[in-house]
């Protein structure tokens, strides 16, 4: 009896932890798109602040997120893949390709802010690109590179050997080899690896807070060196920052919605193409 | 390039004053630069997260492995990997408008900016690391294990707990080790949600400032090169070391899980 | 590279006071419609923030609620960075605690015991048996220097050191045993359900004055007020000249005025 009371305090552990869990997901999206759901409108993501940014839309900091996104990619994407092609089709494995690996990992467990400061000192400072958009970036950009290396890798790894090894039985090169066979073939995989980083790009608000995030500017950029609103850092000073906080909360909610949104949608892309290549397989 | 800053902060204030003092106060005339308070604050929030997130997070994992019908579980695991691409700043919101408001009212304090606040949405932060790597470290666990358990008629729930949660304990630590560098480094939902005061908190009620939020805070508005921009980079650099530990530590644990099994 | 500098020429970066951000964004979007080709960025962040950025070179103008102080000259200084003023607008700090607070004006003294921790409960002012929460701001705001330098203390240790001027308002709401302190533009436009703003006096028997008189503040009668400045590189003044001039002409102080504060008649 005792112990069949006990089967069902543990069963009531485990379904209970994982009722939880989906509980909170379910509240944060609830909560968030419940207000914010009736602000969401095209007017609201294509129009301009106005009246102190206490109404209006946030097309500066939707344009701002995705100028911003997209540097980071240009710069992250290309080091990353030809860095994680170098680590699994050139060097031998070795002691240094270990220690390599292992500091790439690393890198990906530093805290985003410590990003900022570098990024900071680096490309602000001792660059002299300032406080742009540009700066910002590039700062996202060095965050972005350990996840790109990491899944590319792992993309390259799901390639058998056979492959590689049958191509430069034909007489191919290397290079060719990695260019025409590997590379398509491990593309789903290194694209999914690309979206999820240009999400995670997206919604991080500490790397960019001293590398060339606006308050507020009074309209859509147009030259990398200026700088720029962001969705994340927008929503962080709609609810901490502006003087009129409870009136601009819709806003903030509304501003949270289209910032998850945009996330989401990034990842359901990234699912849906590791869905498809799974399959395929 | 951090390590260079940070040696100049060295030059400027004594590394004693630095680890034992008792106030942050840069800008007060004297200059405090203590990192205690800041640290017993990271130590606070993070310690609170952990203690909600790792069991919560070990059992959702066993729950998903040992027990979940696999449609069920097909479900449930993209779900908490959109939990883990929420970003923070919303969660941070959600400290303001629903946690904070919350915990003042249970509590009956003024406002809900506290430790405790801070560390109820680091937990909701590291949940999905810990469950995915735990769940991932029971999975390792060879089927022979459970099978042989089940053979000397023990249950399915003595099998869980006596046997394969401690084989797969080497992952466990390592899912729990990567959570706390998670909640470590997270730098806008404490920033957000736990009311910034830079005193010695005595509890979780208090409201705390930890390093990354004092970062935060303070790096913008520094001149460049002086003594207090300097010591930004220096507790910058034990935030570096600490988290840099944890992830080596949590990476030692994740080796071992691979040899135990290879 | 030519035309990145160029288009960088375009672009005014202000920075600085917290108090200020508000009045200066808008003051940029209505700049914005009288001259397109000008883009105006804003950050917040304090004074100090604003100062250092003209430092770093990361910004054009610094707003500041404060003068500068003799390390900041110094550090101009330092750098050979010659650098001028201009007052905009004045501003004065009101001092809020909920409506339900028995008290309607405080003297200087009082405040001076409650801010520095002294008065850890407000019995000894209202006779009410409840503690004292103090909400403030950081140390990098002008508003809490300002306060800092006038009333000649340090901030007791446990007062809160809250983000920005509108979470003290939100604080104060809802702790009814809450002092805070925020620009008078915060508050000057009612709205503000559950928050009193209290009158200031410097001696019993002495006629308490309210920082929300327009009048009091032009004569500058009240004890805190202190006028707004922009610093900003004497070698960049032609840049932001078109902005400065917007903000002198009478659309400007317009909507200086509608923002609560006080714009300077020169």
């Amino acid at each position: 009896m005792i112990k069949k009371l006990k089967y069902i305090v543990d069963w009531i552990l485990l379904t209970g932890s994982t009722v939880i869990v989906c509980v909170i997901l379910g509240i944060i999206l609830g909560d968030i798109f419940s207000k914010g759901a009736s602000a969401i409108s095209w007017d609201f993501i294509t129009g301009l602040p106005t009246d102190g940014m206490t109404k209006g839309g946030i097309l500066p900091a939707v344009a701002g997120t995705l100028v911003l996104t997209l540097i980071t990619t240009l710069f992250s994407v290309p080091f990353g893949v030809a860095c994680a092609i170098y680590l699994n089709e050139y060097a031998k494995p070795s002691v240094f390709t270990n220690i390599i690996r292992a500091s790439i990992r690393n890198l990906a467990g530093i805290p985003s802010i410590i990003y900022g400061l570098f990024g900071l000192a680096l490309f602000v400072q001792s660059l002299r690109l300032g406080t742009s958009v540009l700066s910002a970036g590039l700062t996202l950009g060095l965050l972005s590179l350990p996840y790109i290396i990491t899944t590319t890798e792992e993309a390259l790894k799901r390639i058998p050997n056979s492959m590689r090894e049958a191509t430069l039985a034909l007489g191919a090169t290397q290079f060719e080899t990695i260019k025409d066979v590997v590379l398509p073939k491990a593309l789903p995989g290194i694209l999914t690896g690309v979206i999820l980083t240009m999400s995670r790009a997206a919604g991080e608000t500490a790397p960019i807070l001293f590398t060339g995030v606006a308050f507020y500017i009074n309209d859509v950029g147009t030259s990398v060196n200026q700088e720029f609103m962001a969705l994340p850092y927008h929503l962080y000073m709609l609810s901490t920052q502006h003087q009129a906080i409870e009136q601009v909360r819709p806003l903030a909610y509304a501003t949270a919605g289209v910032l998850i949104l945009l996330v989401f949608l990034l990842n359901i892309i990234a699912f849906y193409i590791r869905y498809k290549y799974r399959t395929k397989d | 390039m951090l390590l260079y800053n940070s040696a100049a902060f060295f030059a400027d204030v004594k590394p004693v004053d630095f680890f034992t003092g008792s106030q942050w106060d840069p800008e007060s005339a004297k200059g405090k630069y203590s990192i205690a308070p800041l640290l017993v604050s990271t130590g606070l929030v993070t310690l609170g997260a952990m203690l909600i997130a790792v069991p919560l997070g070990i059992f959702t994992a066993a729950f998903l492995s040992e027990l979940a019908h696999p449609k069920l579980k097909n479900i449930l695991k993209p779900f908490i990997e959109m939990l883990a691409a929420i970003p923070s700043v919303a969660i941070g919101f959600l400290g303001i408008v629903l946690v904070g408001p919350g915990i003042a009212k249970i509590f009956g304090l003024a406002n809900g900016l506290n430790a405790l606040n801070g560390a109820v949405l680091l937990s909701v932060m590291a949940l999905p690391t810990i469950i995915t790597i735990s769940e991932d470290a029971i999975n390792a666990v060879p089927q022979s294990h459970r099978e042989a358990s089940l053979a000397l008629v023990a249950n399915k729930w003595e099998t869980l707990f006596k046997v394969t949660i401690p084989a797969a304990l080497p992952g466990l630590i390592a899912a729990v080790m990567l959570g706390l560098g998670r909640a470590l480094g997270e730098t806008m939902t404490v920033l957000m949600a736990t009311g910034n005061a830079a005193v010695l908190p005595t509890g979780f009620l208090d409201s705390v400032r930890t390093i990354t939020a004092t970062i935060a805070i303070e790096m913008g508005e520094v001149p460049f090169q002086t003594t207090h921009y300097f010591a930004l980079f220096a507790i910058a650099v034990v935030l570096f070391l600490i988290t840099l530990a944890i992830n080596l530590a949590g990476e030692y644990f994740v080796n071992r899980l691979r040899k135990f099994h290879a | 590279m030519l035309i990145s500098c160029s288009a960088d020429n375009n672009t005014i970066k202000i920075k600085g006071s917290d108090t200020e951000v508000n009045l200066a964004v808008q003051l940029a979007e209505s700049f914005h419609t009288f001259e397109p080709g000008i883009f105006v960025s804003i950050s917040g962040g304090g004074s100090g923030l604003g100062i250092s950025s003209l430092l770093n070179g990361t910004g054009d103008i610094a707003n500041s609620s404060r003068s500068i102080n003799t390390g900041e000259t110094l550090l101009f200084k330092k750098r050979d960075i010659k650098i001028d003023s201009f007052i905009f607008a004045q501003d004065a700090i009101a001092f809020v605690v909920a409506a339900d607070l028995p008290i309607d004006s405080i003297s200087i003294n009082d405040l001076t015991h409650l801010l520095n921790g002294d008065y850890k409960n407000w019995s000894v002012i209202t006779g009410k048996d409840m503690p004292v929460n103090i909400y403030g701001r950081q140390s990098n705001s002008g508003t809490h220097d300002f306060i800092k330098k006038k009333l000649g203390i340090d901030f007791s240790r446990y007062a809160k050191q809250m983000n920005g001027n509108a979470q003290i308002l939100e604080a104060i709401k809802t702790d009814h045993s809450g002092v805070g302190y925020v620009g008078a533009g915060y508050v000057a436009h009612g709205g503000m359900h559950g928050i009193k703003v209290l009158s200031i006096y410097s001696k019993i028997n002495e006629k308490s004055v309210s920082p929300l008189n327009a009048r009091v503040i032009a004569s500058g009668d009240y004890f805190f007020q202190r006028p707004l400045f922009q610093y900003y590189k004497a070698g960049s003044f032609e840049k932001i000249k078109p902005f400065i001039d917007f903000e002198k002409s009478d659309l400007g102080k317009k909507i200086i005025e509608s923002a609560g504060y006080y714009p300077v008649n020169k």
